[in-house]
C-alpha cells in the first residue's frame, strides 16, 4: 500500500483485493473492496451519493490494501465513505456506544462489580440482544478498576524512558497486562511512563464515527507530543492502537495545520513492544535470562499487526525462548474486528471468517495460542477450546520460570 | 543473527521473484521476499507457451530453470505437466488454441483429443463466460487443427448456493472452504457430464486448492475436470501465487507483503540496506545481496536506472560499470524486456539471478 496516495486511476480492476477480502469470501452479497473502494469512489468524487449499507460490513482489516499490486489504499476509501454513511436509529445508537469503549470503560469502572454483574445478567443480555442488536452469544470482557499507573522512578539508574500508550482495553479491562508490559520493559532496561491518553480512535473509525475518532486523535496528540518532543519513544501493546498512531491516526489529522507536524513525529516515534524488543535483540541487548520452558505455541498475526509492516517480531522473539516451539498459523483474519463480532447482524459473518483460523488451531493442537490483539484472543477463545494470550505474558513468564 | 538481516532480499513477487527466492531458500539461505502484491502472472493462465520456450535462449540453462520451477510448483501442491520435447494445443480465453509446453495440471487436459467428446459447462449466474461461444469456437478451431474431437455446450445453475450474479472468484472461495458447496457443485455437474469423457469449466476450482483436493473432486464426479482460462481475475493464476507463497513460507522465507521498497542504499559498489515504506517509520532490511524483480516500472522509481546487465545479472550504470556487486536484476525489471518477456523469461531470469545471488554467500558478510 502506498501511503498518502489515493489516486483511483492506480486501480486496474484486477480483483486481487477481492480475492484477499475475508468478508467477500464468506458473504455472497458483499460487493467487495474493489467496488466499495475505487469503483464507488468515482461516483463519490463526482458528488453522486453511492451510500450503501454494505460499507458497515467492512472489517477494516486492510487485507485489500496489503494485497493490491498497485498500491491502492482501498480500505481508507471505504473508511471515509463509512463515516458518511447513514444508519437507522437503533444501529446508530448501538454503534455510538461501540465507538466509545473509553466512555463505557469510565462508566462501568466506577462500580465494576455491579456493571459486570449487569452485563452478565439475563435480562440485560436479553435487552441488548432484542433492542440493541448485540449478539447474546458472546460474553463481554470484564471491566475492572483502571489502576494502571506509572511505576515510581528508580532514581539510582539512568534508563531510557518510554511512553506507554495503553489503549482502552488495557486501561479498563486488563490493567494487569499493562503492568506486565511495564515489567517486561523494565527487565530490558527501560523506564516506562504511562501516557494519559484516550482511546486510540480505531473503534470510533470502525463504527463510522469520524467526529469521535477525530476528537480522540486530537486529545491523544496533545497528551503525547511533549514526551515525543523530549525524545521519548511511544510503545503500544495493542495492534490496533499501534496501527492508528503510526498512520497518523488513520490520516485523520493530516489537514490539520496545527497538529500535523506533531502527528508525524508521533507516528515516526511509535513502536510495537515486540518491534522494540526485536530491535534490542538485533543489537544484542535483549535480556535473554529465560528459564527453560516446555511449551508448544501457535501464533496468530492480527490484521493490524500485519498492516504495520514490521514483519513478525513476536513470532521471532518467542522462538528465542529455550523450550518453546511455535507455529505461525497463517490462517487469515479471525473475523472479530473489535466490536464487529458483537453485532447481531454481523455475528454469523464474523464466525464464518474465523473458521479457517479455528480449524488450523484445532489441527495444530497447541498448548496455547499467542496473539497480540485482545479481540483476536476473544474470537479464538469463542471459536475453539484453546486459550489465547498476549505474547508479553509468555515472555514475562519465561523470565520468571513459570512456563509449564 | 539480526532479525532483519538476510542472506538474500528479493523484491517483487512475480514469477521471477518467487523463483529467485525459491532458489536461494533451497540452498538453506535466509531469504526475505518483499512485495506490494502478486506479480502480473496472476492475471494469466499459467501456461508456459512453446513460442516463449523456443525464444528463451540456452537450452541447458532453460531446462534447469524450468525443472527447478516445476519441482517447486509440485512441492507447493500445484504441479505443472509437460516436457520439453513436445507441446500441445490448449484453449485460450478467445476460444482458439495456443501451443503450450508446460501448464498447471487442471488446465493441461483441455487439449483437443481425437474422437472424444467434451462438455463445456457454463454457469447461468456467471455472465462473463459463454459456453456456447466457447464450444462453437473450439469445435471450429479443433477442426482447423485437424482434430476430430467435438465440444458441446452445457449449462448448470448454482443460484441456490451462490446467488446471482456470481463470479469465478466467489465460486473459487466457496470451493476452498465449503465441503457442502463442493458436493452441490458435483451434483450440478453430474447430469451435464453424462456421456462425456471430460468436462471443461471456467477456472474456478479454488484459490488455494491443492492437487489432491482437485483430484478428489474429479474422482467424486467420476470424470476428468479441466479449467479454461477466463478474463482476470484468473483463478489458476491466483492459486499458483497462493500456493507458491505458502510453500516458500514453509521453506523459511520471510514474506513481507503490503508495502513497497522505497529506497536502496548503495555505497561504494555495495547495496547496504533496503527501506520498506511501512507506516510511521521505514522497516530497514539488511541483506548480503538483493534481487530486484520489481517489474518494469518500479525499479526506476527506486533510483536503479538500469542500463543493461552483465552475465551475472548485475545491473549496469550508464557508463557500463556494475552498480553494486551484490545487486541482481530479474524479470521485467531487466532493461529491454519491455514488460512482455512472458512467464518463461521470468522463470529463467529469476532462476539465474537467484543462483548468482546465492553464490555471493559470504562475500558481503555483515559489517
Ligand atoms: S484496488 Fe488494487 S487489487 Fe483491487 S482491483 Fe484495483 S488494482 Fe486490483
Ligand atoms: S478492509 Fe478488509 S473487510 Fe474491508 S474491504 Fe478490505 S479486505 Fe474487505
Amino acid at each position: 500500500m502506498r501511503q498518502d496516495d489515493f489516486a483511483i486511476d492506480n486501480c486496474l480492476k484486477c480483483s486481487v483485493c477481492n480475492a484477499a477480502c475475508p468478508v467477500f469470501g464468506v458473504n455472497a452479497q458483499y460487493p467487495g473492496p474493489k467496488q466499495l473502494g475505487p469503483e464507488l469512489e468515482r461516483l463519490r468524487l463526482e458528488g453522486i451519493s453511492a451510500d450503501t449499507e454494505w460499507l458497515e460490513y467492512c472489517l477494516g482489516c486492510h487485507r485489500c490494501d496489503m494485497a493490491c499490486p498497485h498500491g491502492v489504499g482501498v480500505s481508507e476509501m471505504i473508511a471515509h465513505a463509512k463515516a458518511k454513511h447513514h444508519k437507522p436509529l437503533v444501529r446508530g445508537l448501538r454503534d455510538w456506544w461501540f465507538a466509545r469503549p473509553g466512555l463505557l470503560g469510565k462508566l462501568t469502572t466506577i462500580l465494576p462489580a455491579i456493571s459486570n454483574f449487569a452485563l452478565s445478567m439475563k435480562l440485560a443480555r436479553f435487552f441488548m440482544s432484542k433492542v440493541m442488536r448485540i449478539t447474546p452469544l458472546r460474553t463481554f470482557p470484564a471491566y475492572t478498576k483502571p489502576n494502571l499507573r506509572t511505576p515510581p522512578a528508580r532514581t539510582s539508574e539512568d534508563r531510557a524512558r518510554l511512553l506507554f500508550f495503553p489503549g482502552c482495553f488495557i486501561r479498563y479491562n486488563r490493567p494487569d497486562l499493562g503492568r506486565k508490559v511495564i515489567e517486561l520493559l523494565e527487565r530490558n532496561g527501560f523506564a516506562t511512563e504511562v501516557a494519559a491518553t484516550e482511546c486510540c480512535g480505531v473503534p470510533a473509525a470502525a463504527n463510522g464515527d469520524a467526529a469521535q475518532a477525530h476528537a480522540m486523535a486530537r486529545a491523544n496528540v496533545k497528551s503525547l507530543v511533549a514526551g515525543v518532543d523530549a525524545g521519548m519513544r511511544v510503545v503500544t501493546a495493542c495492534s490496533s492502537c499501534g496501527y492508528m498512531l503510526k498512520t497518523g491516526f488513520g490520516g485523520l489529522l493530516k489537514d490539520d495545520r496545527e497538529l500535523a507536524p506533531a502527528v508525524q513525529k508521533i507516528a515516526a516515534s511509535t513502536l510495537d513492544v515486540g518491534e522494540l524488543l526485536i530491535a534490542q535483540s538485533d543489537a544484542g541487548m535483549l535480556n535473554t535470562d529465560f528459564q527453560q520452558a516446555n511449551m508448544r505455541l501457535a501464533y496468530h498475526a492480527p490484521c493490524h499487526q500485519k498492516s504495520q509492516g514490521i514483519g513478525r517480531p513476536w513470532f521471532h522473539l518467542l522462538r528465542q525462548i529455550p523450550g518453546i516451539t511455535i507455529e505461525d498459523l497463517d490462517a487469515g483474519c479471525c473475523g472479530m474486528s473489535g466490536t464487529y463480532g458483537f453485532k447481531q447482524e454481523k455475528y454469523k459473518i464474523s464466525v464464518a471468517i474465523g473458521q479457517e483460523l479455528f480449524d488450523s488451531i484445532n489441527a495444530s493442537q497447541p498448548q496455547m495460542v499467542a496473539t497480540e490483539c485482545a479481540t483476536c484472543q476473544m474470537q479464538i477463545e469463542h471459536g475453539t477450546d484453546f486459550k489465547a494470550i498476549h505474547p508479553v505474558e509468555i515472555m514475562l513468564q519465561a523470565y520468571n520460570g513459570k512456563i509449564i | 543473527m539480526e532479525s532483519n538481516h538476510y542472506d538474500v532480499v528479493v523484491v517483487g513477487a512475480g514469477l521471477s521473484g518467487l523463483t529467485a527466492a525459491g532458489v536461494a531458500a533451497c540452498q538453506g539461505l535466509r531469504v526475505a521476499l518483499v512485495a506490494t502484491g502478486p506479480g502480473s502472472f496472476v492475471l494469466g493462465s499459467g501456461y508456459l507457451k512453446t513460442q516463449e520456450i523456443l525464444a528463451a535462449g540456452p537450452a541447458d540453462e532453460l531446462s534447469e530453470a524450468i525443472a527447478f520451477f516445476c519441482e517447486m510448483a509440485q512441492a507447493a501442491g500445484c504441479p505443472f505437466e509437460g516436457q520439453f520435447s513436445s507441446s500441445r494445443h490448449l484453449p485460450t480465453i478467445l476460444g482458439d488454441f495456443q501451443s503450450v509446453t508446460f501448464a498447471p495440471r487442471p488446465l493441461w487436459n483441455a487439449e483437443p483429443r481425437n474422437d472424444t467428446s467434451t462438455a463445456i459447462v457454463g454457469i447461468r449466474e456467471l455472465s462473463y463466460f459463454d459456453e456456447n461461444f466457447m464450444a462453437e469456437r473450439l469445435s471450429d478451431q479443433a477442426r482447423l487443427l485437424g482434430s476430430s474431437c467435438t465440444y458441446s455446450a452445457r449449462q448448470i445453475s448454482l443460484a441456490r448456493s451462490c446467488g446471482a450474479p456470481t463470479t469465478t472468484l466467489r465460486i473459487a472461495k466457496r470451493f476452498d472452504y465449503d465441503a457442502g458447496f463442493r458436493a452441490e457443485l458435483i451434483e450440478a455437474l453430474r447430469p451435464a457430464a453424462a456421456g462425456f469423457v471430460r468436462v471443461l469449466v471456467p477456472g474456478m476450482l479454488g484459490l488455494c486448492s491443492r492437487e489432491q483436493q482437485i483430484a478428489q473432486f474429479e474422482s467424486e464426479l467420476g470424470c476428468t475436470v479441466c479449467e479454461l482460462p477466463t478474463l482476470p481475475p484468473s483463478i489458476p493464476g491466483l492459486r499458483l501465487f497462493h500456493l507458491l507463497s505458502r510453500h516458500l513460507s514453509k521453506l523459511g522465507v520471510e514474506l513481507l507483503q503490503g508495502f513497497p521498497v522505497s529506497k536502496l542504499q548503495i555505497q561504494d559498489g555495495v547495496c547496504m540496506e533496503l527501506e520498506v515504506a511501512s507506516p510511521g517509520h521505514p522497516m530497514v532490511l539488511r541483506g548480503e545481496c538483493a534481487v530486484l524483480a520489481t517489474g518494469q516500472h518500479s525499479s526506476t522509481l527506486l533510483g536503479v536506472d538500469c542500463n543493461g546487465h552483465d552475465e551475472q545479472m548485475h545491473p549496469l550504470t550508464s557508463s557500463g560499470s556494475v552498480m553494486a556487486g551484490n545487486l541482481f536484476v530479474a524479470g521485467t525489471a531487466l532493461p529491454g524486456s519491455s514488460g512482455s518477456s512472458g512467464d518463461v523469461m521470468e522463470i529463467l531470469t529469476g532462476h539465474r539471478a537467484g543462483s548468482f545471488a546465492a553464490a555471493t554467500r559470504g562475500h558481503y558478510a555483515a559489517r
